[in-house]
């Protein structure tokens, strides 16, 4: 830098200006201060291009970061801008009728509440958490059970002839479309591809299974159930393909407390 | 100041592989360099600059060729949004006889009766818009969220059946959102479902897995045992919805050092993804709206559990 300086103020020695030329008076040893000579010195050809360019150059980058900032600035802006001077508004002034509209209002809002509350199933329900692998038995306000399950794996099951699988729960609000006792498995094709397996036509008897759903199942529509495993140290992990399944102890209370129709919130 | 934050980050995670003695050799190692690089970027940047010194008509170029992109930005990006955001033009629209009658009686002593029965209203048209909302949002057989903050509930539900209720452990919101809540407004910005628009998270929406089908019984198996999936991934995510509010969920508990790093990256994210939609809206001839933004903390397993569960388009009713 300090190079940089000795060249700029070489530069400068030729100029001399006196002090009539410019106007100015000489400071107090007579002589004309390097800051006054620079102002008078003619622009070097394609300064004012490279100041331009250096210039907005710099402008940009210093934009780009207020545009990054902006949100910020913003809230600081909020927060110094006065606010609007009819604050907190009144629709009238006079006072019993508001308290009038305010009791209406109280009502109002009670009876939306009222309404929301009513929108829960009067009987039992079944509500399975996907993320934590849990189930909830919930009458009225009440928890009567809690429990683990397994639900779908996330898995993407490629097969060799293109065909895809993914295994996971759907989320939302089911209903009980049936309920079996005893249940047989229809195997789909993914489970034989999954095992390594040749699938067998439909309807052949390689994809009947009994004993591996427990002693019940109950439907909730497109092929997936709630049901019964073999693998109970499985219980508590994403490790099915869609369906949920349950321990024996909470199978069975979940059969017994749920009817045909009654509510399922998968989430 | 979000490389500062960015550098804080990786020094408090490393500090949790590395003794303390190492961390802090590690982090005046960087300080350091850090500093040594500062000089050398002044030097340069003085000597670039020597040229200003040649005359003041190059100076003069060179300050406007810098202030009036600068300050354009500053203008359209900050100012204007200000001044002109439609929640505060919405109040200014409101009857002119109310607010005359108010600007007349606010000259007066307003009564502590009327400030008090004015508060209580504000109040109760704020749960009228929630409970409304809710109500609507129940007709739908999406999954919704309910986020209520005078009660400190969040809430995931279907058809009006909260499904899982999570306790709210802190909440921020926009300076915004307080001005329009001591005004008294937010009611018709609260009365419909909010609609979710976009999403930003540091873990995947769904954790899928490819598995490609074993070509016998040999292979699947020896597949078999590698299916045991564990997750411990951190859960943070922001919902930008419509009507401009964006609702940041973070976390309660801290997050991994690979959660860090991720945490990082999202947040960069999210900052140039503002950006970018400023920019978007300046090509469109359009000011960039302001984001009333709500930032609630809740515990992972609440937080993972509700960004996987809500739908693209999921609903949203608020209560401030």
């Amino acid at each position: 830098m300090s190079d940089a300086v000795e060249k700029n103020s070489e530069s400068l020695q030729p100029i001399s200006l006196r002090p009539a030329e410019t106007g100015d008076a000489p400071n107090a040893a007579g002589a004309i201060s390097v800051r006054e000579k620079i102002g008078a010195m003619p622009a070097a050809p394609g300064a004012t291009r490279k100041a331009l360019v250096v210039g907005l150059g710099w402008g940009l980058a210093f934009s780009i970061v207020t545009l990054l900032l902006a949100p910020v600035l913003r809230e600081w802006a909020f927060a110094i801008v006065p606010e609007s001077k009819f604050a907190m508004q009144l629709r009238t002034s006079d006072l019993k009728k508001l308290q009038r509209e305010a009791q209406r209002l109280e009502k109002r809002v009670a009876g939306l509440r009222r309404r929301f509350e009513l929108l829960a199933p009067r009987v039992p329900y079944l509500v399975v958490n996907t993320s934590e692998n849990r189930i909830r038995v919930i009458s009225g306000a009440k928890i009567i059970h809690e429990g683990v399950c397994s639900t779908g794996s996330y898995v993407l099951l490629k097969a060799a002839d293109a065909r895809q699988w993914v295994f996971v729960t759907p989320r939302g609000m089911f209903s009980i479309l049936g309920k079996r006792v005893n249940p047989v498995w229809t195997k789909p094709d993914w489970a034989f591809i999954e095992e390594g397996l040749p699938v067998p036509p439909p309807g052949s008897p390689e994809r009947f299974e009994a004993g591996v759903l427990g002693e019940y199942a109950l439907e909730l529509g497109d092929g997936y159930l709630i049901h019964g495993t073999l693998y109970k140290r499985m219980l508590g992990m994403p490790v099915t393909h869609g369906c949920v399944r349950l321990g024996d102890d909470d199978l069975r209370l979940v059969y017994r407390n749920l009817q045909i129709g009654s509510k399922i919130f998968i989430y | 100041m979000m490389i500062c934050a960015s550098f804080i980050e990786i020094y408090k995670s490393a500090q949790k592989f590395l003794s303390i003695e190492m961390a802090q050799t590690l982090w005046l190692a960087v300080l350091n360099y850090l500093k040594s690089w500062g000089e050398a970027a002044a030097n340069s940047l003085a000597k670039n600059l020597l040229f200003l010194r040649q005359s003041r008509r190059v100076q003069a170029v060179f300050f406007v060729s810098l202030f009036v992109p600068l300050l354009l930005v500053f203008v359209l990006t900050v100012l204007l949004p200000v001044v002109a955001n439609p929640f505060e033009e919405a109040i200014a629209e409101a009857p002119k006889e109310s607010a005359e009658s108010w600007a007349d009686s606010a000259l007066a002593e307003i009564s502590t009766a009327r400030r008090e029965l004015a508060g209580k209203m504000a109040t109760l048209e704020i749960d009228q818009a929630f409970w409304q909302a809710r109500l609507q949002l129940a007709k739908g057989d999406s999954i919704s969220l309910s986020v209520d903050l005078v009660d400190s509930v969040t809430s995931l539900e279907v058809k009006g059946v909260p499904m899982r209720q999570c306790k709210i452990l802190r909440y921020r919101g926009s300076g915004l959102v307080k001005r329009l809540q001591a005004q008294g407004r937010l009611q018709p910005w609260l009365s419909t479902p909010f609609v979710l628009q976009k999403e930003l998270a540091t873990l995947p929406k769904a954790p899928i897995r490819i598995k490609e089908a074993p070509k016998d019984t040999i292979e699947a198996s020896e597949s078999k045992g590698q299916d045991l999936p564990i997750e411990h991934r951190d859960a943070e995510f922001t919902l930008h919805f419509d009507r401009s509010l964006t609702l940041v969920v973070e976390q309660a508990q801290a997050p991994s050092f690979k959660g860090r790093l991720r945490k990082i990256w999202y947040d960069w994210r999210r900052i140039f993804g503002d950006a970018g939609g400023a920019l978007v809206a300046l090509l469109h001839l359009q000011l960039p709206q302001h984001r009333i933004w709500i930032e609630i903390e809740l515990s992972r397993e609440d937080a993972k559990a509700i960004y996987r569960a809500l739908p693209s388009r999921a609903g949203l009713a608020l209560r401030l």
